[in-house]
C-alpha cells in the first residue's frame, strides 16, 4: 500500500516537473516575452546598482544647468542642474517599487475580497460588490485625485496607500467570478463533506486553481500603476518633488520652454517609462500564453 | 424593459448621495478652513471676536451633518455655491463643462470610427500590412504615457511647425469661432484619440476575427454572396454589438485621460478646474467637479446596462 502511494506521489512529481519544463520551453519560444523579461531584468538591475552606488541625484551642478547630454552628464541636466542620468536611475527605483508594491498589494486585497464574496455569496457578496461599485463609479485617476485632495499631503506612503485602496476592483471582480463558478465543483463539495474549514477550502483548495489569472493580472498591473503614477506626478499631484520618480522628472515638461529647448529632460524619462511598460506588457502576454490552461 | 430602465435610474440616486457624502465629509476632514480664504491672517488674529461672528453667520459652527444637508439642498436647487476665490461655481462650470464635452465627445467619435475601421480592415486582411502596422501601434499606444504623446505632439505641431496653438480653448479676438475651436481642439483630441484607438482597434479586430471564423459566415460565402456583402452585412453587423458596449465602457478611461490631457494643453475644461482646485485646496470646487464626473460615469454605466439589456434579453431576465 505504502509503496503504491509513494509511486503515485513520484508520478505526480515527475508529471509536474515535465509540465514545468514544457511551460519553460513554451515561454522561451516566445521571443517577445523573453526580450521583455531581459529588458525588465536589465532595467531593474541598472536602477538597483545606481541606487547602491549612491549616484548623486540631488545636488545641482550649478555650472551646467540645462546642459545637453555630454560625457560629464550622460542624459544632460535638468532646469536646476541636477544630473538626469542619476535621476532616471533613482526614479526607476521608486517608479518600479510603486508599480510592484501596488500591484501585489492591491491584487492580494482584490483576491481575498473576491474569494470571500464569491465563496460565501449572499449578503456578504452583495455588500462587497456594492462597495466595489462605489469605487468604480469614478475613473480611477479621478478617484485617486479625490483621495489626494482628502489626504492633503504628498508623500510616497500616501501614494502607495491610495493606489492600493483604489486598485483592487478588477482583480476582485475576476476572482469573485472564478469562485462563483468553482464553488459548485464536486471537489469543493467533497472538502465540505470532509468538514474542512471554510478558510482552508477557500485558500488551500480553490485558490491554487485561480492563481494563474491572478499572477497574470499582477504582472500587467505593475505597468498600469507605473503609468498611473507618471500621470499623477505629471499633473503635480503625485509624490513630492524631492523624491524622484519617472513621472516627477517629466513634470518639468509641463512648461513649454522645457519642451521646446531641453528635449533631453522629457525624452529620457519618457523613453524609460515606455520601454519598461512595453517590456512588462510583452512579458505578461507571454506568461498568459504559457499559464492559461484554456489556450492549451 | 421600462421597469428595468426605471429600476436602474432609481438606483443611481442613492449612489450619487453616497458619493457626495463621502466626498463632502472626506474634504471636511482635511481641516482646510474656509475662513482663511475670506480674511487675511493678520486681520484674523486681531479680530478674533468678529471672526467668530462671521463664522456663526456663515453657519460654519453648525454640526457637519447640518452643513451637509444645507449644501445638498442648495446644489439640488441649482445653487452650486462659490469658489474660495469668490467666483460663482455655476458660472465657471457653465463655461467649462461644454469644453470638456467637446474634447471627450470628438475623441470618442473619432476613436470609435478610426479604431473600429482599422480593427475590421486588419481582421479582413489578417497578417496584411495594415494589420501588422495596426498591431505595432496598438502595443505602442498602450505603453507610451498619454501625456507624453501630448508633449510630443506639442513639440511637433505647435512648436516646430506652428500649425496649432499649444494651449487654451479660445484665442481672444478670433475672427471665426468655428475655425478657432477646430485649431484649439485638434491636438488634445488627437492625443486622446491615439490612446483610445490603440485599445478599440485590438478589440474590434479580435471580435471581427471571431465572427469571420463562425459557421454562418462560411454558409453565407458558400451561398455565393459577394465578399464585401459578407463582410458588411453578415460580419460587421454581428461584430458591432460587443464593440459598441466596449466603446461605452471606455468612457471612464476617456474622462480620466482628459483630466491629464487638459493639464498638458492647459485646456480649460472640468479636469483642469479640478486639478487646480485640488492643488490650491479649493474644496467647494473639488466637490462639485467630482460630483459632475461621478454623475457622468453613472449615466455611462446606466447606458451600458440598458444597451446590454437591449442586445441580450438574458440580462433582463436575470435581473
Amino acid at each position: 500500500m505504502s509503496v503504491k502511494k509513494s509511486g503515485i506521489k513520484e508520478q505526480n512529481k515527475s508529471a509536474s516537473a515535465s509540465l514545468m519544463k514544457k511551460n519553460l520551453r513554451k515561454f522561451f519560444n516566445n521571443k517577445l516575452a523573453v526580450v521583455g523579461l531581459v529588458v525588465i531584468l536589465v532595467m531593474v538591475a541598472a536602477c538597483i546598482v545606481g541606487a547602491l552606488m549612491h549616484v548623486d541625484y540631488n545636488t545641482p551642478d550649478l555650472r551646467n544647468m540645462k546642459s545637453a547630454p555630454s560625457a560629464l552628464h550622460w542624459f544632460g541636466t535638468d532646469t536646476i542642474g541636477r544630473d538626469l542620468f542619476a535621476r532616471v536611475l533613482y526614479g526607476g527605483c521608486y517608479s518600479i517599487l510603486i508599480g510592484v508594491f501596488c500591484a501585489v498589494a492591491s491584487n492580494i486585497i482584490g483576491a481575498a475580497l473576491g474569494a470571500v464574496a464569491g465563496y460565501f455569496g449572499g449578503k456578504t457578496d452583495k455588500i462587497i460588490v456594492r462597495i466595489s461599485e462605489v469605487f468604480q463609479a469614478f475613473p480611477q485617476l479621478v478617484l485617486v485625485m479625490m483621495i489626494v485632495a482628502i489626504v492633503n499631503r504628498r508623500g510616497l506612503s500616501n501614494l502607495l496607500f491610495i493606489f492600493v485602496v483604489t486598485g483592487w476592483m478588477t482583480t476582485f471582480r475576476m476572482v469573485r467570478n472564478e469562485y462563483l463558478s468553482l464553488r459548485g465543483e464536486t471537489y469543493v463539495k467533497v472538502c465540505e463533506a470532509f468538514g474542512m474549514s471554510n478558510s482552508r477550502i477557500m485558500f488551500g483548495q480553490i485558490l491554487p486553481n485561480v492563481m494563474t489569472p491572478i499572477i497574470v493580472s499582477t504582472t500587467t498591473n505593475v505597468a498600469f500603476f507605473i503609468l498611473q503614477e507618471a500621470a499623477l506626478s505629471f499633473i503635480g499631484l503625485g509624490v513630492a518633488d524631492s523624491t524622484p520618480t519617472w513621472g516627477n522628472i517629466l513634470n518639468a515638461a509641463k512648461s513649454v520652454a522645457v519642451v521646446t529647448n531641453q528635449w533631453w529632460i522629457w525624452v529620457f524619462p519618457g523613453a524609460a517609462i515606455t520601454l519598461f511598460v512595453l517590456a512588462i506588457n510583452f512579458f505578461g502576454d507571454g506568461l498568459r500564453d504559457v499559464l492559461d490552461a484554456k489556450q492549451q | 424593459m421600462l421597469k428595468f430602465i426605471l429600476k436602474k435610474l432609481l438606483a443611481m440616486i442613492p449612489m450619487l448621495l453616497l458619493i457626495s457624502m463621502i466626498v463632502y465629509f472626506g474634504l471636511q476632514a482635511t481641516g482646510i478652513d474656509p475662513i482663511n480664504f475670506l480674511v487675511s491672517p493678520d486681520v484674523l488674529s486681531a479680530n478674533a471676536a468678529n471672526v467668530e461672528a462671521l463664522r456663526e453667520s456663515l453657519g460654519l459652527n453648525d454640526p457637519l451633518i447640518v452643513q451637509y444637508f444645507r449644501w445638498l439642498g442648495n446644489v439640488v436647487t441649482g445653487n452650486l455655491g462659490y469658489s474660495f476665490d469668490g467666483s460663482s461655481i455655476a458660472a465657471t462650470i457653465a463655461v467649462r463643462l461644454p469644453y470638456t464635452f467637446e474634447l471627450a465627445g470628438w475623441s470618442l467619435l473619432l476613436s470609435a470610427v478610426i479604431g473600429v475601421g482599422i480593427g475590421i480592415i486588419s481582421a479582413i486582411r489578417q497578417n496584411g500590412i495594415i494589420d501588422y502596422v495596426g498591431r505595432v501601434l496598438a502595443v505602442l499606444g498602450q505603453a507610451v504615457p498619454q501625456f507624453l504623446v501630448g508633449i510630443i505632439l506639442i513639440q511637433i505641431f505647435a512648436i516646430k511647425l506652428g500649425w496649432f496653438p499649444s494651449a487654451n480653448r479660445v484665442s481672444p479676438g478670433a475672427a471665426n469661432p468655428l475655425a478657432d475651436a477646430f485649431f484649439h481642439l485638434f491636438l488634445p483630441v488627437l492625443t486622446l484619440t491615439i490612446g483610445m484607438v490603440a485599445v478599440l482597434m485590438r478589440y474590434a479586430r479580435n471580435t471581427m476575427l471571431d465572427v469571420l471564423n463562425s459557421d454562418y459566415i462560411k454558409t453565407a460565402r458558400s451561398k455565393g454572396i459577394p465578399e464585401w456583402k459578407v463582410y458588411l452585412k453578415h460580419g460587421f453587423r454581428n461584430a458591432m454589438k460587443p464593440v459598441l458596449v466596449i466603446i461605452l465602457f471606455r468612457i471612464p478611461m476617456l474622462v480620466g485621460g482628459s483630466v491629464v490631457i487638459e493639464s498638458v494643453f492647459s485646456y480649460p475644461g472640468i479636469g483642469l478646474t479640478m486639478t487646480n482646485a485640488i492643488t490650491s485646496g479649493d474644496y467647494p470646487v473639488v466637490l462639485i467637479t467630482t460630483l459632475i464626473i461621478a454623475a457622468a460615469m453613472l449615466v455611462c454605466s446606466f447606458m451600458v446596462d440598458v444597451l446590454n439589456a437591449l442586445l441580450d434579453p438574458r440580462v433582463r431576465l436575470g435581473e
